[in-house]
């Protein structure tokens, strides 16, 4: 409630100002009140059910020693399961791995996804919708569709390979492109890009033109007006995209489940093993809630460390 | 404040107001409580021949599905409260339910089609003399290998650790299964292991890892690998065997020396049920004719009806479920009953393969 007060107080001195006589402020801040709580109250009610009562449920299982008695049991807390975690640095190391492979991923679909926003904002003229669209329209396919293209991309007997064999460039099918690590970075790259371009593209879209005719008017070369006008002011739609594709790329699991094969698991995948191969809920949890806490300090440090108003400033 | 308080207030209101309707709307269908059922069961056994007796029936009863993704991942739902009427979990993992009190003791006179099941599988769903389960469908696990690219792979267990095969493998992705398999290589008391000796299973699935190709969860995606030749040989059901023969690829199931495994599905009634009526008539269902014979049929999966599986007269099936040798269920492994820390020691250890 505190925080909406100053918005409210700020609605009545320029309703004020609007020269409205007293009944009609009353009714008018009534009227934006009603808007107000129309417009908070729904969203608010749909992320404390479907975000923080999750959330906190994840908190009270990670504190219990098993799942004997049912979710809702009342079972005295304990520490455990973080014990047990401290006690398997395998599971940190594929953390690391995970952070690292998050990295790299939302690196390259960045790297890959700024020319095509660029391309859109500045060169495409009049066809930027149409390109837009293409760009889009992968998404009228599942994620898991799209995912199991790549299997038929990278598979012995897919795409690639039979392109290879037959242009006799092997004489065997390339093992190394499916079932492992490589191929799901490959593939979350490609799944990642076009999400990665929208918020680029956002930002390169709000750069007033007329700076860039200042500039060359000014004597600026092409590339020093990319590098000190477009790049600094569309920092943040980059740094956006890259942390929108980074988060959620850590908890990943689904994709190494289909293309990583045996050794490509993430930290996910163990994660998602505890909940429906151990029946461990309590350690799944504890486990979802140390990467939750972990990546949102990556992401803090990461922030800390590049300022992003310093860029834009 | 106050100001807002009215508003604020008929927001509410209006909420409560769309909130309770859609209780009032919702109520008459809940009334009807009587005839409804909810089963959690594997995906693939909701479709409605698996439980067509039963719909026959009693069409009026609204059945509801739950899926479950694996055992333990039925076990964990209703230890966390699932109020399904109806499971089905799997020999090696009943014991769980009863130890729990999450299911209820069966009154076997309520079952017209009980005397159909044959003793072997009525013993496995008993517990301290009492019978707490009614099986449905039953199987192995062995080697599925090809028989042209791995022509050698038939002889035992050991082909899943073989080097020869390196980068043509695929275990299923089950702790369980691993200990069952690994025991049996090692030469190791499976209910009796100690922590060295789960230490050096964990250690031998670690090096199997980099000859494993995937770890499969679906049989399709099994049966996919196997017929465009990237995976030669794999902890498998029969159920992929009929299916790649079917497709005309060169395979063979393994008789191994150390003897296949083998499994049988159960169905449970959740200790307190309010449809008791019901999830009675759904058990003895699946034990029918039309039922049990469609699960034989589409799945390749054998029946816990035994006048259903004499009647088989298909070679094909005969050949699959080895129906025509009369001791082979007695040479086969049955998943044992472990304690709930060994379950989860062993599900530890292979998120521990996984994740070194």
């Amino acid at each position: 409630m505190t925080t909406q007060t100053p918005v409210a107080e700020r609605a009545g001195p320029s309703a004020y100002r609007a020269g409205a006589g007293r009944p009609t402020r009353r009714r008018l801040r009534l009227d934006r009140n009603v808007t107000f709580w129309g417009l908070v109250i729904p969203p608010s009610v749909w992320l404390a059910l479907f975000f923080l009562v999750p959330l906190v449920l994840i908190v009270v299982i990670s504190l219990r020693p098993d799942l004997r008695g049912g979710v809702l049991a009342g079972v005295p807390p304990t520490l455990d399961q973080y014990q047990t975690l401290l006690e398997k640095p395998a599971y940190m190391r594929l953390f690391g791995t995970s952070i690292a492979m998050a990295l790299g991923v939302a690196a390259a679909a960045t790297a890959l996804a700024f020319p095509i926003a660029y391309f859109l904002a500045f060169r495409a003229g009049r066809r930027a919708g149409l390109f837009l669209a293409l760009l889009l329209i992968p998404f009228w396919t599942s994620f898991l569709l799209r995912v199991m293209a790549w299997k038929v991309m990278l598979g012995s007997g897919g795409v690639i390979n039979s392109f290879l064999l037959s242009t006799g460039l092997t004489a065997e099918p390339v093992a190394f492109l499916l079932y492992n690590r490589f191929a799901v970075v490959i593939t979350l790259v490609y799944v990642w890009t076009p999400f990665v371009a929208l918020p680029i593209l956002a930002g390169l879209q709000r750069i007033d033109p007329t700076l860039f005719e200042a500039a060359a008017d000014l004597g600026s070369t092409p590339a020093r007006r990319f590098w000190r006008i477009v790049l600094p002011l569309s920092a943040p739609g980059v740094i956006a995209g890259f942390f929108m594709c980074f988060i959620p790329t850590v908890g990943e699991y689904v994709t190494p489940l289909l293309v990583g094969g045996s050794g490509g698991s993430m930290y996910g995948n163990l994660i998602q093993d505890f909940f429906t191969k151990a029946a461990n809920w309590p350690l799944g949890a504890a486990m979802s809630l140390v990467m939750l806490a972990g990546t949102l300090l990556f992401v803090a440090l990461a922030i800390r460390l590049i300022n992003p108003r310093r860029l834009v400033g | 404040m106050k100001r807002y308080a009215r508003s604020v207030l008929a927001v509410v209101a209006v909420l409560a107001l769309l909130i309770g309707g859609a209780g009032i709307s919702g109520m008459p269908t809940a009334a009807q409580g009587s005839g409804s059922l909810t089963v959690l069961d594997w995906a693939g056994f909701d479709d409605e021949q698996f439980w067509i007796d039963f719909k026959n029936a009693h069409p009026d009863v609204d059945v509801t599905f739950e899926m479950g993704a694996s055992d333990a991942d039925i076990l964990a739902k209703m230890m966390a409260g699932s109020q399904a009427d109806v499971f089905h979990p799997y020999t090696g993992w009943l014991q769980f339910y009863v130890e729990e009190g999450l299911v209820e003791e069966l009154d076997t006179s309520r079952l017209a089609n009980w005397d159909k099941v044959p003793e072997r599988f009525k013993e496995l769903g008993q517990f301290d003399g009492k019978q707490y389960f009614v099986p449905y469908d039953w199987g192995y696990s062995s080697v599925l290998y090809r028989t042209d690219l791995a022509p050698e792979a038939g002889d035992s267990w050991d082909a899943m650790f073989d080097p020869a095969y390196s980068g043509h493998i695929s275990m299923w992705d089950d702790g369980v299964a691993a200990v069952d398999v690994a025991s049996q290589v090692l030469g190791l008391d499976e209910l009796n292991l100690t922590e060295e000796e789960l230490d050096k299973i964990q250690q031998l699935w670690i090096d199997q890892r980099e000859l494993n190709l995937f770890y499969w969860s679906g049989e399709p995606e099994l049966v996919e690998a196997m017929a465009s030749g990237d995976v030669w040989v794999a902890y498998a059901w029969q159920g992929a065997y009929a299916l790649l023969r079917a497709q005309g690829v060169p395979v063979a199931y393994a008789n191994p020396e150390e003897g296949r495994h083998s499994w049988v599905g159960y169905y449970g009634i959740r200790a307190g049920t309010e449809n008791l009526d019901n999830a009675y008539a759904f058990l003895d269902g699946k034990l029918a004719e039309e039922t049990a014979r469609n699960v034989v049929e589409t799945f390749y999966y054998g029946s816990a009806n035994q006048d259903v599986m004499a009647s088989i007269d298909d070679p094909e099936l005969i050949d699959v479920l080895a129906i025509d040798d009369p001791t082979v269920l007695d040479r086969t492994f049955f998943s044992p009953a472990i304690s709930a820390e060994q379950r989860d020691a062993w599900a530890e250890m292979w998120v521990d393969v996984k994740a070194s």
